[in-house]
C-alpha cells in the first residue's frame, strides 16, 4: 500500500488519531490534565496548514471520497470554525473533569464534517454526516443543565428525523439508479422515474432543508443553540450547519441536476420564506442566542439564493468578466458560508462571554445582561458590535461582500423579486443587530467591568480579523470560491 | 505637489479615529482628532492651490487594481464637482471637533467617531468606483449611529435606529441600481466594471440601456439619493435624528451627511437626466420645490429651536434639489454652492441651537429671552449666522439662493415664483421670529447669571461667519470652479481613460 498515495487525507487522519489520543491521556490523567485542550489546537492547526496545501483532483477508497476544491474550501471552513472554538474553550473545559471528551468529540465532529465535504458517494456522506451528529448531540448536552439536556434531546429528535427522511430519499435514488455514487445517479435518467423520483426529491430536499434549518424546518435551531452551552452552539451554527449547505450542494447540483426545473422554484420559495421568517420572528426575541439562531436562519436563507439562481442558470449566461453565472453564483453561496461561519462563531463566543458574567441567571442569555457591555468588557462588545453590522451585510465586511455577490447573481439570473426581498430582508435584520447594539454601547452598564477571559479574546479577535480581512480584500477568497465552485460544476 | 493626496486624506483622519479611541483622556483625545482634521484641511488648501478651475477633468486621479475578478478598483479623484465639498468637509470637520473641545462624556470614543464620519463622506467626495463609493457611502452610517446613540437626547435609541435604518434602506436601493447598471455594461473585452464614469458614459448609449431599463436605475438611484438630502417625502429621519443627536453629531449631519444626496445629484442624477423619461424632471421639481415650501413652514410652526433648524436645512436643501434640475448653467452652479453655503451656515446654526441648550438648559423658543443681554458675543453671532441662513445680501446664502432661483426661472417659471412668493417671507419670518423671542427683549430672571460660552465655541461660530462672509462677498473663490462643473455636467460623460488619466 502506497501511503503517499493518500496524503491528501492526511489532515482527516491526523484529527482522527488526536481524538483517540485526546480520549487516552484523559483516561490516563484522569482528565485533569490540560494536555488535550492543546492537542486539539496544535492538530487543528497542522490539519488547517494539510487542508490548504492539499493535492486536488484525487478520488479515494473506490469513488466514495474525493479531495478537490470544493472540499477543501469546505474544509478549511471546518476546521477554521473548530480551531476558534477550542481557542475559546481552552478556559472554559480545559483541564476541567470531562474536558478531555469534550476536545475528543469536538475533533470527531471535524471529521464528520470533512469527510461529508470530500463525499461522493451517499453512503459515505451519510456517516459523515452521522458521525458528526452524534459527536454533537453529545456536546449539546454537555454542561448537563436541565436547560442543555432539552437542546441536547430536540436536537436529537430532529437531527434523527431529518436524517430518516434523507436516507430514505437516498434509498429511492439507489432503487431506481442502482448506485449510490453521486456521478452515476447524476448520469441516469432521472425523469424516466416520474413520479417515484420527485418523492424522492421530495425527501432528499426536506432532510437537506432539516439540516440547513430552512423554514418550515427549523423550529429545532433556536431551542438548540439557546440551550446549549455557548460554545458548542457556536459549533453547531457556523460549522454543522454549513455541513447541510456542504451535502446539499453536492447532492442537489450534481446528482440531482436533470431536476432542477423541479427543485430550483422548491428552493426560490424556500429561501424567500426562510430569510423573510428568520428576519421577523428575531424582532421579537429577548434572548441574544435565540435572536442570533433566527439570524442564522435568515442566512441560511441567503445561502439559499444560490441554489435558485443554479437553477435557472442556462448554459452561456455569464456574469462578470465572463465568469459562467452558475459557477459566480455558488462561490457567492460559499463566499457567505465561510463569512456566515466565522462571524457566527464569534457571534456565539461573545454571547459565551457575557453569560459568564450574567447578573440576571435566571436567563443568562437575555438582552438585559448586554447593557453597557461597551464599558464592561470593551472587547467583546467591540468584537460583537463588527459581528452585528457584518451579519446586516455592512461594508467592508466578510458578511457584505458575500451578500454582495450572491444578491448580484440573483439579479443577474433575473431573479429580481427575490433580489429585492433579500435586500428588504436584509435591512429588516438590522434592526435586531442594532438593538443588541444599543444595548451594548447606549444604555447604563449592568454591573462592574469585568476582565474578559483570554481564550475568548484571542478567538474573538481573530474572528475579527477574518471578518475584516475578507471583507477588505475580497479579491483572493472570491477566487479561492471561485476554484471550489469549478470543481464542483460540472 | 503630494503624490496620493486624497488616500493620504482619506488614511489620516482614519488613523486618527483608532489611535484617539485608545487614547485614555480628553486631552490627548481631543488633540489627536484636532491634528488628524487639520491634516486634510491642510492638504485640501494645498491641493486648492493647485488645483485647475477650469479644467472639465478629473484631477488627483490615484487608480489601483482591487478585487480584479469582479472589476472592481480603488479609484479616487476629484474635478470641479466634488472639490468645494471637498474643502467643505475638510474645513467642518476641524471646527466641529474645535466647538466640540470641551465634551466630557466618553471623549475617546466621540473625537473617534467625529474623525471615522470624516472619513467616510471625504471618501464619498473622492471615490469614482461605485463599490467604493457604495462602501464609503454606508461606513458614514456607523458614527453617525453611535454620535445619535450614545450622546444623544431623550429618545436616542429610537431616532438611532430610525436613522440607520431608514437611510439604510435607501442606501440600498441605490445598490440595486448600481447592480442593474454593472450587470447590464460590459466593456470592449467583456469584462465588467464598477467605474463610475464608465458606467454613467454608457447609459447615454440607448442600445445598451433601453428606455424601460434606464428609468429603474434612475427612479433607484434617485430615491437614494433624495433620502439621504433629504426631500419630501422622505425627510421624516431628519428631525428625529437632528434633534436626539448632541451638537456635534448634528453638524455633521446637516453639513455633511446631508451633501451627500446632493453630491449624487450632480455626479449621477444629473448626467443620466437627459436620457430618462422627461416626466421625472417635473417630479424633481415638484419634489424640490415642495421640500423648500413645506420646510419653510414646519420651521414656522416649531417650538423647539433645534427642530427649527433643521426643518430649515430641508428648506435649504430644495434649492439644491430644484437648481439641479432646472438645468441650466447659472441655476446648477447655484445649487453647487447652495451646497456648500448651506453647508457652512447651518454649522452656526446648530451650534447656536447646541450653546443655547448647555448655556440655559432649554431649547424651547417660548421659554428663551433676552440672551443677548448676558451673552453678546454669541449673541451677534448667532443672529449673523441667521441672517446668513434668511438669505440677508452680502453673505453666502444670498447670493446661492439668488442663482438658483434666477437659473431655475427660464426653465420653471411658475414654481420659482411660487418658491419667490411663499417661502422667502416664510424663511426670513422664522429665522428673524426666532432671533428676536431667543436673543432680544428683556433678559427673563431665571437666567440672570448666564454668561457667553466658552473661547473654543466662540472661536468655532466666528470662523463660520467670517467664511459666510467671505463667500458671501467673493464667491469667485469657489464658484469659478462651481461654473466649470456646471458645464461638465451638461455635456457628455468623460471617462478616466478618455481625459488620459488612467
Amino acid at each position: 500500500m502506497d501511503l503517499g498515495h493518500y496524503a491528501p487525507l492526511g489532515a482527516e487522519a491526523l484529527l482522527t488519531a488526536v481524538s483517540l489520543l485526546v480520549v487516552l491521556v484523559g483516561l490516563f490523567t484522569k482528565g485533569r490534565s490540560s494536555l488535550p485542550g492543546y492537542l486539539s489546537l496544535a492538530a487543528l492547526i497542522v490539519a488547517m496548514w494539510m487542508v490548504l496545501t492539499a493535492q486536488t483532483g484525487t478520488v479515494f477508497f473506490y469513488d466514495s471520497l474525493r479531495v478537490d476544491g470544493f472540499s477543501q474550501f469546505f474544509k478549511a471552513v471546518f476546521i477554521l470554525v473548530s480551531l476558534l472554538v477550542v481557542i475559546a474553550s481552552l478556559t472554559r473545559y480545559n483541564g476541567r473533569p470531562g474536558g478531555d471528551e469534550y476536545f475528543a468529540l469536538l475533533l470527531m465532529a471535524t471529521v464528520g464534517m470533512m469527510v461529508v465535504a470530500s463525499a461522493i458517494d451517499l453512503v459515505s456522506l451519510f456517516i459523515g454526516f452521522e458521525l458528526a451528529s452524534l459527536s454533537t448531540y453529545a456536546m449539546a448536552g454537555f454542561d448537563r443543565t436541565k436547560k442543555n439536556l432539552e437542546a441536547a434531546m430536540k436536537y436529537f429528535l430532529y437531527g434523527a428525523a431529518s436524517s430518516a427522511f434523507m436516507l430514505f430519499g437516498f434509498s429511492m435514488l439507489y432503487g431506481m439508479t442502482g448506485s449510490t455514487r453521486i456521478a452515476d445517479i447524476a448520469g441516469a435518467s432521472l425523469a424516466a422515474f416520474n413520479p417515484a423520483i420527485l418523492i424522492a426529491l421530495i425527501f432528499v430536499v426536506v432532510g437537506f432543508a432539516f439540516k440547513m434549518a430552512l423554514v418550515p424546518f427549523h423550529m429545532w435551531a433556536p431551542d438548540t443553540y439557546e440551550g446549549a452551552p455557548a460554545l458548542v452552539s457556536a459549533l453547531l451554527a457556523a460549522g454543522s450547519k454549513k455541513m447541510g449547505f456542504a451535502a446539499a450542494f453536492r447532492v442537489i447540483l450534481i446528482a440531482l441536476l436533470a431536476l432542477k426545473l423541479e427543485w430550483y422554484m422548491a428552493f426560490a420559495i424556500l429561501a424567500a420564506v426562510t430569510m423573510t421568517i428568520g428576519n421577523l420572528v428575531a424582532c421579537w426575541q429577548n434572548n441574544v442566542r435565540r435572536i442570533l439562531a433566527y439570524s442564522s436562519i435568515a442566512q441560511a436563507g441567503y445561502i439559499s439564493i444560490a441554489f435558485v439562481v443554479l437553477g435557472v442558470a442556462s448554459e452561456g449566461m455569464t456574469g462578470p468578466n465572463n465568469l459562467p453565472l452558475d459557477q459566480y453564483a455558488l462561490a457567492g453561496g460559499l463566499l457567505l458560508v465561510l463569512g456566515h461561519a466565522i462571524m457566527k462563531t464569534g457571534a456565539f463566543i461573545s454571547t459565551a462571554q457575557v453569560a459568564s458574567i450574567a447578573k440576571n441567571t435566571e436567563d443568562p442569555d437575555d438582552i438585559s445582561n448586554y447593557a453597557g457591555l461597551g464599558r464592561r468588557a470593551p472587547i467583546t462588545a467591540f468584537c460583537m458590535t463588527i459581528f452585528m453590522f457584518a451579519l446586516a451585510g455592512i461594508p467592508p465586511t466578510a458578511g457584505y461582500f458575500g451578500k454582495f455577490v450572491v444578491f448580484g447573481s440573483a439579479i443577474y439570473g433575473g431573479l429580481v423579486w427575490l433580489a429585492v426581498l433579500a435586500i428588504l430582508n436584509s435591512a429588516l435584520s438590522l434592526y435586531y443587530y442594532l438593538r443588541i447594539i444599543s444595548y451594548m454601547y447606549l444604555r447604563e452598564p449592568a454591573g462592574p467591568k469585568i476582565s474578559e477571559s483570554k481564550g475568548y479574546v484571542l478567538s474573538l479577535l481573530l474572528a475579527l480579523i477574518a471578518t475584516f480581512w475578507i471583507g477588505v480584500l475580497p479579491d483572493g477568497f472570491f477566487n479561492w470560491a471561485m476554484q471550489a465552485a469549478a470543481a464542483l460544476l460540472p | 505637489m503630494i503624490s496620493n493626496a486624497i488616500s493620504i486624506m482619506i488614511a489620516v483622519p482614519l488613523i486618527g479615529a483608532v489611535l484617539a479611541f485608545l487614547t485614555r483622556s480628553r486631552g490627548q483625545a481631543r488633540l489627536v482628532a484636532l491634528i488628524a482634521s487639520l491634516v486634510p484641511l491642510a492638504l485640501a488648501l494645498q491641493m486648492y492651490t493647485e488645483f485647475d478651475k477650469s479644467s472639465k477633468l478629473m484631477q488627483f486621479v490615484e487608480s489601483y487594481n482591487w478585487v480584479p475578478s469582479i472589476g472592481v478598483r480603488y479609484t479616487v479623484g476629484v474635478d470641479c464637482i466634488s472639490f468645494p465639498l471637498v474643502l467643505l468637509t475638510a474645513i467642518v470637520s476641524v471646527l466641529v471637533v474645535i466647538y466640540a473641545w470641551g465634551e466630557n462624556h466618553r471623549p475617546n470614543q466621540f473625537f473617534a467617531l467625529l474623525l471615522l464620519n470624516e472619513v467616510g463622506v471625504l471618501g464619498v467626495f473622492t471615490a469614482l468606483d461605485f463599490f467604493l463609493f457604495y462602501i464609503f457611502w454606508e461606513i458614514v452610517l456607523i458614527p453617525m449611529f453611535f454620535l445619535i446613540g450614545i450622546w444623544g437626547g431623550p429618545r436616542k435609541d429610537y431616532s438611532a435606529i430610525k436613522f440607520f435604518i431608514y437611510t439604510h434602506v435607501a442606501s440600498l436601493v441605490m445598490l440595486l441600481a448600481i447592480f442593474a447598471m454593472y450587470f447590464t455594461y460590459r466593456l470592449p473585452d467583456g469584462s465588467r466594471t464598477f467605474d463610475m464614469l464608465t458606467l454613467l458614459q454608457a447609459t447615454a448609449d440607448k442600445s445598451i440601456f433601453p428606455p424601460g431599463l434606464i428609468n429603474a436605475i434612475f427612479a433607484g438611484l434617485l430615491f437614494g439619493f433624495l433620502v439621504k438630502m433629504p426631500a419630501f417625502p422622505f425627510h421624516t429621519w431628519l428631525p428625529d435624528a437632528h434633534v436626539e443627536a448632541p451638537t456635534a453629531g448634528s453638524v455633521v449631519l446637516a453639513a455633511l451627511l446631508l451633501k451627500m444626496g446632493g453630491y449624487g445629484i450632480f455626479r449621477v442624477i444629473l448626467p443620466m437626466l437627459p436620457h430618462v423619461d422627461k416626466a421625472f424632471v417635473t417630479v424633481i421639481a415638484v419634489i424640490g420645490v415642495l421640500s423648500i415650501i413645506y420646510g419653510a413652514f414646519l420651521a414656522l410652526a416649531q417650538k423647539d429651536i433645534k427642530k427649527l433648524v433643521a426643518y430649515s436645512s430641508i428648506s435649504h436643501m430644495g434649492f439644491v434639489t430644484l437648481g439641479a434640475v432646472a438645468f441650466t448653467w447659472l441655476s446648477i452652479q447655484g445649487a453647487m454652492f447652495q451646497q456648500f453655503s448651506h453647508g457652512i451656515i447651518t454649522c452656526a446654526l446648530f451650534m447656536s441651537a447646541g450653546t443655547i441648550q448647555h448655556s440655559v438648559g432649554t431649547r424651547i423658543i417660548s421659554e428663551l429671552g433676552g440672551l443677548a443681554d448676558r451673552m453678546p458675543k454669541f449673541a451677534s453671532l448667532m443672529l449673523a449666522a441667521f441672517l446668513a441662513s434668511l438669505g440677508l445680501p452680502g453673505m453666502s446664502g444670498f447670493v446661492a439662493e439668488f442663482m438658483v432661483l434666477t437659473g431655475s426661472y427660464p426653465t420653471f417659471p411658475v414654481y420659482t415664483l411660487l418658491v419667490v412668493f411663499t417661502s422667502v417671507g416664510v424663511t426670513a419670518g422664522y429665522h428673524l421670529w426666532a432671533c428676536q423671542k431667543v436673543l432680544f427683549g428683556p433678559i427673563l430672571k431665571k437666567y440672570l447669571d448666564i454668561h457667553d460660552p466658552h473661547a473654543y465655541e466662540i472661536l468655532a461660530m466666528s470662523a463660520i461667519v467670517f467664511l459666510t462672509l467671505l463667500f458671501g462677498l467673493q464667491p469667485a473663490l469657489i464658484t469659478d470652479m462651481m461654473g466649470t462643473a456646471a458645464h461638465q455636467v451638461m455635456e457628455p460623460v468623460v471617462t478616466l481613460s478618455q481625459m488620459g488619466v488612467i
